[in-house]
């Protein structure tokens, strides 16, 4: 093919190119522009910050400066009348065909030059949690095939109107269309991928395989466009459909252009990662279904095979109910969004099922009619690649040989409309991982190996007893920490070992539940004699419930870790994340007002009484107290503070961001102050932690369970006043 | 290499019609000159002869082959030189005939190019950048590329367009021998160009041909109607086309044409430039 034989020569000339290497220099510099400037990814996690931003600044920047150097390049042979030159010896076709070819391995030279030059200063940014694989990843697919849609977008727009300064128009404006109307819209944002967060500890394949996916549809898109405006190229003096009539006549041409604008469309139709769930989340017709009438639940069993490479799970589940009823009697279960049912059968016989396209919550709805026995054994297979509902937030469905999380419907078919029996929902599950994985079900069961498989992989039971469940399972390390009358089973990932063991995790753990409990009294949610910790891949936040609690890699980050607000060191910080088990989790706080009350005040507080008791008085006054003062006195005489009249004229970015910072110095400094004063109007700290045992184990209202500023006031016999640090 | 070029007629979108009825054959070897006044369809006849624009009339065969089908051929074997053309600024002169070359698909380009730039006079600036170079000097560069890789059939178009006259001479002598065994198509307004190197004439005008055949033929249909006068009265000029004016320590010395001489005109021996103008004024009649 000529194009082919010419493509050398066409890029020799465009590496000669001055401009060429001047956006090559800058897309190689752009990523730190993800450094300081731009940063979609707003997670603290290290590759957060210091990879997925810079990527994505580095794939904008660098796709918007190629598609730029594409015009120029196609304009600049029809500008200097070379192009009367080469199409009287090769068509115009081959031309623009060898032309694209330089732009895009030019695009792909660069995109390889910026991995080199970053691969440094990421692993030197990153530290201990820096893996080539995530980096290659990262840059491959967040900012590498963003150089080529943005060539291909450019030159198509080129090639439809012929003119460089409408090409360049209609580009940028496709490149503003996705970073703003479509930026939440995961699949068209082809230029800033919806990357929010990447794991430091665990896997990122899920938000890979989806910015994967997205890139793929836009490929297939653009250059399908492309196809169709290569036909459009001008020859023989034609107009654009002239020439689009004379270039169709070979009918490859537009068949290729249609399979790849399909390709397209059918990848954009049938994408796996985001399910159709209802965006109004005050809808809740699943909880509405009527109980199946006479029916009652005995038992359910699971055998759940994840494929961690594929990042796909099949599974085999069993149900057991009492029919009283003497009729036939309509089930209902919720499947997560992806999976496809198969093999349902009750009692050994094969009975109708429907799935309903309505989803809700990230579930769909499995109806199966059962017989009119009194016992019966429903047994149904399931398999497929779990689905999410949130396209902004992706990755909490990650599933590979790292790290899994299933919940509830995505484990096995969970039971919507049965009411429990005399044993409430007893179950049964086995999963088969990997053999470097450990099961760890949420809650208060305990996994236990059953079988060494012959291709490497463990089968793992537990027991539980509700309708759905929670599995949590990685390359986890396990420390068994004997604190607070109980043992603490902490789990975090075994990629953060060097971090946890330089802030002294284990330690603090044990210092922070010693002082906790003694201090404010056991969690709600520990059962009996163990608490389970688990670290978990970034997910937003943490949760806690009947044994367990989760704690978010975010907080345990080597950057915030030296966050000199929480704690002197990183082990007092890590102390301060795991006061949020009593100060947040415990006891719950509205934090959504951005009020200097908060979660953060009880917790810098008992952070500082922790360090007084271990590293004495001296210490606690020096990096606490005398900190919180300084940092106090700095913002009362903050102009801003003293002159709010002028904060509410700065633009609304400056005025948030300066307005996010005021707010933090009141919860990370004020709050503390004020608690420490309180305490010493209530008569010192015995007193005040009299009180705080007293609010911490207060009887909660269901309807607003959180502890407000009013009442640790009404605790205090103190008013807002009193507090005054003027 | 053959080029027969059959009731060939191109209509623009616009509706301009620039060429009719346009019937020629062409084949080597041959040194053929293109004359004809501004707008008479030379550029797009040597555009539909490039493949830049397709006939919207008749056929153009290349060695017996339809030029839609044979295209590819056609172009492997054309050197072509347009009256208006550019030059990759950023490349040295090596470096660009190095890029034709390539596109040309030929197989030998050190020793082509080195041919072709002993040919055009630039082996002083093969390294210089384009964007140094004069206007006559980029001139060469563009006839050197048409050279390259000697292909069967060259067509250029006002190829001395910035050429000093010794350059110019060089450059006719280049085409001829170039021509001694392909074909070689050359437009031009000089017509002492033509008149010193081409074998063949060919005169459009109105997009119609007027003449075929050798300058001899051309300049011998023109005897009888060429004649020079002294200028006494302006009327004296009414019906004929005066080719040159001449201030003498006489008088103004007029040289014209005409169908038919007045008897002050004293007839002389025409030249080619005579017969052509000649065979243009009769048709502007």
């Amino acid at each position: 093919m000529k194009a082919m034989r010419l493509f050398p020569l066409e890029l020799r000339r465009l590496l000669q190119s001055r401009l060429t290497w001047l956006m090559m220099a800058l897309t190689v510099a752009s990523p730190v522009l993800g450094l300081v400037l731009y940063k979609p990814a707003d997670s603290t996690t290290m590759l957060s910050m210091y990879l997925a931003n810079p990527a994505l600044a580095g794939g904008a920047a660098g796709a918007i400066l190629f598609g730029l150097l594409a015009i120029f390049e196609l304009d600049r042979a029809c500008r200097s009348r070379v192009d009367i030159l080469t199409d009287a010896v090769v068509s115009p076709l081959t031309t623009a065909l060898t032309r694209l070819l330089a732009l895009l391995t030019a695009a792909v030279l660069t995109a390889g030059l910026t991995m080199l030059v970053w691969l440094p200063i990421s692993a030197g940014l990153i530290g201990s949690v820096f893996t080539g694989a995530d980096y290659v990843l990262a840059y491959l697919l967040l900012m590498g095939l963003a150089l080529p849609l943005g060539v291909l977008a450019a030159a198509a727009a080129y090639q439809f109107t012929r003119r460089a300064d409408l090409s360049i128009v209609l580009f940028i404006a496709f490149c503003a269309l996705s970073l703003t109307v479509w930026v939440g819209d995961w699949q068209l944002c082809w230029l800033n991928p919806c990357v929010w967060a990447l794991s430091d500890d665990f896997s990122n394949s899920r938000i890979f395989r989806s910015v994967a996916w997205m890139r793929l549809t836009w490929l297939s898109a653009l250059a399908g466009v492309w196809t169709l405006s290569y036909l459009c190229i001008r020859q023989y003096g034609k107009g654009m459909l002239g020439s689009l009539a004379r270039s169709a006549r070979r009918i490859y041409r537009p068949a290729i252009a249609l399979a790849l604008l399909a390709c397209s469309g059918a990848a954009y139709a049938a994408q796996p990662f985001i399910d159709r769930s209802n965006p109004d989340l005050t809808v809740m017709s699943f909880y509405e279904i009527p109980y199946a009438e006479g029916v009652t639940f005995v038992r359910r069993t699971a055998q759940v095979f994840p494929d961690t490479n594929a990042g796909t799970v099949t599974g085999r589940a069993s149900y057991q109910f009492q029919n009283t009823s003497g009729q036939e009697q309509s089930i209902s279960f919720g499947i997560t969004p992806g999976y496809i049912i198969s093999n349902v059968k009750a009692n050994g016989t094969d009975v109708p099922f429907t799935v309903s396209g309505y989803q809700e919550y990230n579930e769909a709805r499995l109806e199966v009619t059962i017989p009119a026995q009194e016992d019966v054994e429903l047994t149904m297979e399931y398999s497929g690649f779990p689905q999410e509902s949130l396209p902004t937030m992706q990755g909490g469905k990650e599933l590979s040989s790292e790290y899994l999380c299933l919940e509830n419907a995505a484990l096995s078919p969970r039971v919507m409309n049965v009411l429990p029996g005399e044993a409430g929902y007893p179950a049964e599950i086995e999963i088969t991982l990997p053999e470097a994985m450990i099961a760890i079900p949420f809650g208060s069961s305990r996994a236990e190996v059953i079988a060494e498989n012959a291709d490497g992989t463990r089968t793992w039971r537990y027991e539980t007893n509700s309708a759905g469940g929670i599995l949590y399972a990685g390359d986890y390390i396990c420390e068994q920490i004997e604190a607070g009358g109980m043992t603490i089973e902490f789990y975090y990932g075994r990629k953060h070992q060097a971090v946890m063991e330089e802030a002294g995790a284990v330690d603090a753990v044990k210092a922070v539940v010693d002082y906790c409990t003694e201090h404010y009294g056991k969690l709600s949610y520990g059962a009996g004699d163990t608490l389970k910790l688990i670290q978990s891949r970034v997910a937003g936040g943490g949760y806690a419930a009947n044994g367990a609690s989760l704690l978010d890699e975010a907080d345990f980050t080597i950057a915030n870790l030296k966050d000199t607000s929480k704690g002197a060191v990183p082990g007092e910080i890590f102390i301060h994340e795991l006061v949020h088990q009593w100060w947040g989790l415990g006891n719950m706080f509205d934090d959504s007002d951005g009020s200097p009350w908060s979660s953060e005040g009880l917790t810098v507080y008992t952070t500082y009484r922790i360090v007084k008791e271990l590293y004495g008085a001296d210490y606690a006054q020096k990096y606490y107290v005398d900190q919180w003062q300084q940092v106090v006195d700095d913002y009362y005489l903050n102009f801003y503070v003293r002159h709010p009249e002028y904060l509410e004229m700065l633009p609304e970015a400056e005025r948030l961001n300066i307005a996010g910072s005021l707010s933090g110095v009141r919860r990370y400094n004020e709050m503390p102050l004020k608690i420490l004063k309180a305490e010493q109007l209530v008569g010192g700290e015995e007193a005040m932690d009299q009180i705080l045992h007293d609010l911490f184990n207060r009887e909660l209202d269901p309807m607003y369970p959180y502890l407000t500023y009013q009442e640790f006031l009404d605790a205090c016999h103190l008013t807002e006043e009193d507090l005054n640090l003027g | 290499m053959e080029i027969k070029i059959q009731n060939v007629g191109m209509t623009y979108p616009s509706g301009k019609q620039a060429l009719k009825g346009l019937n020629l054959e062409l084949k080597s070897p041959s040194l053929i000159g293109l004359l004809g006044p501004n707008g008479a369809g030379k550029s797009t006849l040597m555009k539909l002869l490039v493949a830049a624009l397709m006939p919207t009339e008749g056929r153009i065969l290349a060695d017996g082959a339809p030029l839609e089908k044979a295209e590819r051929q056609l172009k492997a074997s054309l050197g072509y030189l347009p009256q208006d053309f550019g030059l990759f600024d950023e490349l040295t002169v090596t470096q660009f005939l190095d890029y034709m070359a390539a596109l040309k698909g030929i197989k030998n380009p050190k020793s082509a190019i080195q041919k072709t730039i002993q040919a055009v006079n630039l082996e002083e600036k093969a390294k210089s950048k384009i964007r140094t170079l004069s206007g006559g000097q980029r001139q060469r560069v563009g006839i050197a590329q048409a050279l390259l890789g000697d292909p069967p059939f060259l067509i250029f178009d006002e190829p001395t367009v910035g050429l000093d006259p010794e350059e110019r001479i060089h450059f006719r002598n280049l085409f001829s021998r170039t021509a001694q065994e392909r074909l070689v198509l050359l437009s031009t307004h000089i017509i002492e160009d033509v008149q010193s190197v081409c074998d063949q004439l060919v005169v459009i005008h109105h997009g119609t041909i007027l003449f075929t055949g050798t300058p001899e033929q051309l300049i011998e249909s023109a005897a009888g109607h060429v004649g020079v006068f002294w200028e006494r009265d302006e009327k004296q000029e009414q019906g004929l086309h005066i080719t040159a004016r001449v201030n003498t320590s006489q008088g103004i010395r007029c040289r014209a044409v005409a169908d038919k001489l007045p008897p002050y005109a004293q007839a002389e021996e025409p030249t080619l430039e005579d017969a052509y103008l000649y065979l243009i004024s009769r048709e502007a009649v």
